[in-house]
């Protein structure tokens, strides 16, 4: 429960605000999720937040949600669900080493300061990313190689 | 006295009917081209209110001003002058607001396929030779407009009325049906006609959708049910919108001088009455009803403008021709427990007309519990709380009781204190309490009542909504097991139907006293309760002294028959007959 409490003060909502939901699952059927995993039901998400279940990694809301707010415009009582998402992403940890460096840099100057950002995302590359994440870097980087291009030369006149 | 009525709705001209019967003239605006408001734009319901208007069309005393609305209201010591929009003036000693109810326009929804329900009410009129040729797949889909943070209020007639348009459709084709609804709110005997529907193969689904992808042949919708989510095509989708109320009213409040709540229905401090003094209110002005509540309301205002607020106090006192069934007390235990279940559902058909009058009652006691710190959980199949109900189970939401609502399917299986939820794939779940407190359990208070009996026979619409039988008027929790504010609204309209009641030929069933065996088989037939088994003395002495004896025989009270004739056929000896002459 008290993983409950935090996360919905993380979203910025009074608890309230989202136990009024009816249960109607009409934030399911506009949800985009559902194209990619067809059981995202972010009603029952919210139900299990006031079970005091856990809610894992691995539930396709916490993976995949755009924070479209389709749900939200659709929903009779405007339950404003992407935000209870991104309180679950930041308890759970599930952001990138990148998404963290950011956020800190911002902490810290107030914008994102490109060197401090490589320099903490190197720490976890040197570490344990580059052996488990070599093949995607590589084809990364020989995809932005390849789309490197000159731009063409301007003709004065 | 001279009375006004706002609005030629049903309710309006009902509050004429009872102000015409004492010799009142009445003046009734009717903003529309042609009386019938809301009512008439139902095909099915369109022949009713002609035949109920009709009575009343040609009294020289009535007088129907159409196409007009007010502009100006001044107020002397006793009566109103009212100026119309065509600058015409008239005079009024009191004044009824009937202005009814307006359907809710899903605008970002509607299109050729993606209906609104009236206009689909269209579509399947009787006037309508031939039903369009792809009418195969058909969904409902309810509650669109109400119960949400804009209109917190519920409808209330919605769900009856999707019933309706399912029986009016099954008389006309074949289609496959699929209704999407919250909870299901239907009033005594539509459960059984649900159940009616649901054998003969139509879908009811618990759940709800706004995905919608209209084009020229159908309407594709999205919906989640079972775990994951479908995806069905529909030849018509029809959207159960919204009644709510007329947005005249807040002109005519600020003419008449009476106060609105914030949904923008009429305060009413006193049943039936206004804030302001002289003006009174009935129908879809007081809060979303159905036909039958309207009608109700109406000859309730009637009398009301004709007698005074001071008429009904007394009259109740002096009547004693209301039948009123108390109330029983349902006590849930507030025992010491940390955690507590609420199982909101029956298999019994039966039972399902309770569901209203025991969703308010466990809403109430879950609220208590919670606020001494109780966790609470509300598992329903079915959850009515019509009209101002759906606040207080808004109220419920906030306050933390947690809601699960199962589906189709779906049940509930106890083993001592833990319950898990069986059937459906939704849910994995099992939850833990102490004490798990059911529907069927306190169906049992409820159940040898004699209201039951008539709420069963309660036919589709009634003309006269409180009376049943001969001089007997249900009033308060007998005629629906519902809300506290209804039974002074039943009364008044009780009081009003008593001045349109009149005395009707009828013949009266004869008991041949030396045949009568005093079985009692005709008491158990009398739907009206109207034959008593009298107790006779009889000489059954042949020689010697007089010896006498009592003997049980029928005999029928001739206040209360109706003259029906059920004894008559049930007497296994022939000793009740109806003399032809």
């Amino acid at each position: 429960m008290q993983q409950t409490d935090y996360i919905i003060e993380l979203a910025g909502h009074k608890k309230e605000d989202l136990s009024v939901c009816l249960g109607c699952r009409i934030c399911a059927s506009v949800c985009t999720v559902n194209d990619l995993e067809i059981n995202a039901n972010p009603q029952e998400l919210l139900m299990n937040l006031f079970l005091g279940l856990n809610v894992d990694k691995d539930d396709p809301l916490v993976r995949f949600c755009t924070n479209c707010y389709r749900c939200t415009s659709a929903c009779p009582w405007q339950i404003r669900i992407p935000d209870i998402v991104r309180g679950l992403r930041e308890n759970l940890s599930t952001g990138s080493v990148f998404e963290h460096a950011i956020i800190e840099s911002i902490n810290i100057w107030g914008r994102m300061y490109e060197p401090y950002v490589f320099l903490r995302a190197s720490l976890f590359v040197l570490k344990d990313g580059w052996a488990r994440h070599m093949f995607r870097m590589m084809e990364y980087v020989i995809n932005i190689v390849r789309s490197i291009h000159v731009p063409h030369k301007v003709k004065r006149i | 006295m001279n009375i006004l009525i706002i609005g030629g709705g049903i309710s309006g001209i009902s509050a004429a009917k009872v102000v015409l019967k004492e010799g009142n003239t009445v003046i009734i605006i009717e903003s529309a081209s042609e009386p019938g408001g809301l009512m008439a734009r139902i095909a099915n319901c369109r022949i009713g209110f002609k035949t109920f208007f009709d009575e009343i069309r040609d009294n020289p005393l009535l007088q129907v001003i159409k196409d007009s609305t007010i502009s100006a209201v001044t107020r002397k010591e006793n009566y109103f002058t009212v100026t119309l929009n065509n600058r015409k003036t008239l005079k009024a000693d009191r004044v009824v607001i009937a202005t009814g109810l307006i359907p809710y326009d899903p605008a970002e929804y509607r299109g050729r396929r993606l209906l609104a329900s009236l206009d689909y009410d269209a579509i399947i009129d009787q006037r309508n030779e031939e039903m369009p040729a792809d009418f195969n797949k058909i969904a409902f889909v309810l509650c669109v407009g109400s119960r949400s943070k804009e209109y917190p209020l519920c409808s209330s007639v919605c769900c009856s009325y999707t019933l309706r348009e399912i029986k009016w459709t099954l008389q006309r084709a074949k289609p496959d049906i699929s209704v999407f609804y919250n909870d299901f709110r239907l009033f005594g005997q539509e459960f059984f006609l649900e159940d009616m529907y649901r054998n003969a193969g139509v879908h009811f689904i618990r759940t709800n959708s706004r995905y919608f992808e209209e084009d020229d042949t159908g309407v594709t919708m999205r919906y989640f049910t079972d775990g994951k989510l479908k995806q069905e095509r529909f030849n018509y989708v029809v959207l159960a919108t919204a009644l709510r109320p007329n947005p005249g009213l807040a002109e005519l409040s600020r003419l008449f001088g009476f106060t609105l709540n914030k949904y923008g229905f009429v305060n009413e401090n006193e049943p039936l009455t206004t804030d302001a003094e002289g003006v009174y209110v009935s129908g879809g002005a007081l809060e979303p009803m159905n036909i039958k509540d309207s009608i109700l309301t109406g000859f309730g205002a009637g009398m009301l403008a004709l007698k005074g607020t001071e008429f009904p106090a007394e009259a109740v006192s002096n009547h004693d021709l209301f039948y009123k069934e108390q109330e029983t007390e349902i006590v849930i235990p507030v025992g010491n427990f940390a955690s507590c279940l609420f199982y909101l559902g029956t298999e019994n058909i039966m039972n399902r007309m309770f569901y209203e009058y025991i969703s308010s009652k466990f809403i109430d006691t879950a609220r208590n519990m919670k606020k001494s710190g109780k966790t609470v959980y509300f598992l329903t199949k079915n959850l009515i709380t019509p009209s101002y109900e759906e606040l207080i189970y808004e109220k419920a939401r906030q306050e933390g009781i947690i809601f699960i609502h199962l589906e189709e399917g779906e049940s509930i299986e106890c083993d001592g204190t833990s319950v898990k939820i069986m059937g459906g794939v939704k849910l994995k779940l099992a939850l833990n309490a102490e004490k798990i407190i059911r529907f069927d359990d306190y169906i049992a208070l409820i159940k040898d009542k004699e209201f039951l009996s008539v709420y069963r026979s309660e036919p589709q619409l009634r003309w006269a909504p409180t009376k049943w039988g001969r001089k007997r008027y249900h009033v308060g929790f007998i005629r629906h097991p519902r809300a506290g504010r209804w039974e002074p609204r039943e009364i008044l309209g009780a009081l009003g139907e008593m001045m349109l009641d009149k005395e009707e030929e009828r013949v009266l069933p004869h008991v041949n006293e030396e045949r009568c065996s005093g079985c009692g088989s005709c008491q158990s037939s009398c739907p009206h309760g109207a034959i008593e088994l009298a107790n006779q003395e009889r000489q059954i002495a042949v020689f010697g002294p007089n010896l006498s004896t009592e003997i049980r025989i029928a005999h029928i009270k001739e206040d209360i028959c109706v003259g029906c004739g059920l004894c008559a056929s049930t007497c296994p000896s022939d000793v009740i007959s109806f003399n032809s002459n």
